[in-house]
């Protein structure tokens, strides 16, 4: 894996240096493009496409209760409220995907209380008042909610994306966990960068 | 050098056991090795496998998740199997995602990849076993672990199990030779015993001996027993030949002693007859000297003197054959009483005697000077008095008479002879010379009693010496006879 930070720095004293090369140097980049973007394998996943497949992988490691509304349904589903960046990626997998036997579909725009009946909210960052208020009226309903605003957790989430080192990591809030019927693996709070809060003190083994 | 050349039976035996316990044991043992080796490998994969098998359980989300800590973190955990040298975690893509290395000297080398659709693999390493186990979440594909375990802890098991193995074998040899001695016990000592009691038996043929039965009775015993059968059957049979020769001797002996008692009486009787007939004889002789004196005195009928004459020549002879017959039976009882003699002049003086006899005859005499023997000095002069005798009497009508007496040395001592030129006899009858009472010739031919030469023969066969006579008619004679000396002891 190639560490990010230092070629940044390279980058920045090469452009200071000689701006006239590095245009020219970019100008050829950019006519490279749409060659390098037809082969597959070699681009680097964006966040939205590595936040789009956690939140699969998230249904994935969480267990939810049999009474919730949204294993009553024949589909999985996915709400995204607010804003759409993962759309494209999270179509693509979902297509390919199933997630407690069921097929995934993809709600977009939802309300808050068509969340309720989803098994998994996302929330992107560019509106925190919706947010914040979608998160107040999904308190204590069997929703894994997920997003990647700052103050998610605190704001009543229960994962939310955090970028590392240009890394896309996670970070859990059991206490927002502990209101509902869902149980987050124990496999997937190993890899968190970090929990919040505590696990139910009745669970079971 | 075969195996088999150990000269006792309990040698082979040792040896054969020992040879086949061993190969069998070497066999065991290798079989039992080769077994415990491949249990061994069958053992570390699948203890590889189920360690692979929770790496890959482990490091599901933190594949997932692109956590690496967490999967470094689980393979950390590889670090209380020491056999495993080197770990690592690969993306489906190939990319190595989480490595560990236990030393770091160990190159980490790939090398394999699982194909497609294959969930574990292992291969050969040089001394250690690398093995693949595919990871996967919900039937996907997430991930592969790679293990890469020495062998080292392999051959060291192997070792300790040889080591094991090769106490189990000493144990087995000396179970082995344990039975061996057992084998000593039921085949061996028995058979040594028979064998002893054989050579002991051939050694001092002594048939009294028997083998020890041994209480087996097993085919060993049948042969101990056949033996000491064998051995009875010969006892009875030495037995019946003892009593038969014990019998016989006892025969022997009874012939023996019945025949010197008849022999002794024979001799008592011919020496008492002899003797007692020299008494009425010598009255007789008596008479006639008394009729002799008498009839010159007083001459009564012409033919008186004539029959005088006649009673005269008759008592001679009569005297003759007496003293003849005394000789005789002195020749057969009298003991032996050797000493140094010089036949040649006892020949010398029998001859001037008979010479003095007959002072009428010339007959040319020679006597070979110096035969000696060692004899009984009286039956030696009885034996050459009368051969010479013979000889006198036999060239009596020889016109010249010759008489000799010589001796040769021959190897088994000096043989003695008397010849003449007289009348000789038919060699037909040679054999008849030296019996009593036989005579070749007419009493009115050659006058004799047919004792002398009987009682030479004695004389001469109880000094152990041979006589012999050779002639033929008219041609003389010759008699031989040989007087062997041995020292007694």
């Amino acid at each position: 894996m190639a560490e990010p930070a230092p070629l940044q720095l390279s980058k920045r004293r090469v452009t200071r240096r000689f701006p006239i090369a590095c245009l020219l140097c970019a100008l050829a980049a950019l006519m490279l493009i749409p060659i390098s973007s037809r082969l597959p394998a070699q681009t680097r996943p964006s966040q939205y496409d590595v936040e789009a497949a956690y939140l699969l992988d998230f249904g994935k490691f969480t267990q939810f209760s049999n009474d919730s509304q949204a294993l009553r349904k024949a589909t999985f589903d996915v709400c995204i409220v607010g804003r759409d960046p993962i759309g494209p990626t999270i179509d693509k997998l979902a297509a390919n995907d199933t997630v407690e036997n069921r097929a995934v579909r993809v709600l977009r725009d939802a309300n808050a209380s068509q969340a309720r009946t989803c098994a998994i909210a996302y929330f992107n960052s560019h509106d925190d008042d919706l947010t914040r208020e979608s998160l107040n009226l999904l308190a204590g309903a069997d929703v894994l909610t997920v997003g990647d605003s700052p103050n998610f957790l605190k704001d009543g989430g229960m994962v939310q994306f955090v970028v590392e080192t240009n890394h896309v990591r996670f970070a859990v809030n059991l206490d927002a966990v502990r209101k509902t019927h869902l149980v987050l693996s124990s496999q997937l709070l190993r890899v968190a960068l970090y929990v919040e809060g505590h696990p139910k003190p009745e669970a079971g083994p | 050098m075969s195996i088999w050349n150990s000269r006792t039976i309990s040698g082979k035996l040792t040896r054969i056991n020992l040879l086949m316990s061993g190969t069998a044991l070497v066999l065991a043992y290798i079989s039992f090795l080769a077994y415990g080796l491949y249990t061994l490998r069958g053992n570390l994969i699948s203890s590889l496998t189920a360690e692979a098998s929770i790496v890959g359980e482990n490091s599901v989300t933190a594949l997932m998740f692109d956590d690496r800590q967490a999967a470094q973190a689980t393979l950390s955990a590889l670090q209380s199997s020491p056999q495993i040298q080197w770990a690592a975690i690969v993306r489906p893509d190939g990319t190595v995602f989480a490595r560990y290395v236990r030393n770091a000297s160990n190159p980490p080398e790939l090398g394999a990849k699982l194909a497609p659709g294959q969930k574990v693999g292992h291969w050969q390493r040089g001394q250690g076993i690398l093995l693949a186990s595919r990871i996967e979440f919900q039937g996907k594909p997430v991930g592969e672990v790679y293990l890469l375990a020495a062998t080292a802890d392999l051959a060291r098991s192997a070792i300790e199990f040889g080591i094991i193995s090769a106490g189990i074998l000493l144990l087995c040899f000396l179970i082995a030779l344990l039975a061996t001695s057992a084998f000593r016990r039921l085949l061996t000592e028995p058979l040594n015993s028979l064998a002893e009691t054989a050579q002991a038996v051939s050694r001092e043929r002594d048939y009294s001996m028997r083998a020890k039965t041994p209480r087996s009775g097993d085919e060993l015993a049948a042969l101990v027993q056949s033996f000491n059968e064998m051995l009875d059957q010969i006892q009875e049979r030495d037995r019946a030949l003892e009593t038969s020769r014990i019998d016989l001797e006892e025969r022997v002996r009874d012939r023996t002693a019945e025949l010197t008692t008849a022999n002794k009486e024979l001799e008592a009787f011919t020496y008492s007859v002899a003797h007692d007939l020299r008494g009425p004889l010598q009255q007789i002789n008596n008479i006639g000297f008394l009729l002799e004196q008498a009839e010159d005195n007083f001459p009564t009928m012409p033919q008186t003197r004539a029959l005088i004459d006649k009673l005269g020549s008759g008592t001679r002879r009569m005297s003759m054959l007496i003293e003849d017959l005394l000789n005789l039976s002195r020749a057969t009882s009298t003991p032996l009483h050797r000493t140094p003699i010089d036949l040649s002049s006892m020949a010398e003086e029998i001859l001037a005697g008979l010479q003095a006899e007959d002072s009428s005859r010339h007959v040319a005499i020679t006597v070979e000077k110096g035969a000696r023997a060692i004899a009984d000095e009286g039956l030696i002069h009885v034996v050459l008095e009368n051969v010479l005798r013979n000889a006198w009497k036999y060239t009596s009508k020889t016109p010249a008479a010759e008489i000799g007496f010589s001796y040769a040395e021959e190897s088994a001592g000096p043989v003695f002879s008397v010849h003449d030129n007289g009348a000789g006899f038919n060699p037909q009858y040679a054999d008849r010379l030296f019996k009593p009472f036989q005579r070749l010739h007419s009493q009115n031919e050659f006058p004799g009693t047919g004792i002398g030469l009987a009682t030479a023969y004695r004389i001469v066969t109880r000094h152990g010496g041979r006589i012999w006579a050779k002639g033929k008619v008219n041609g003389g004679a010759e008699f031989c006879f040989t007087l062997p000396y041995v020292a007694e002891p």
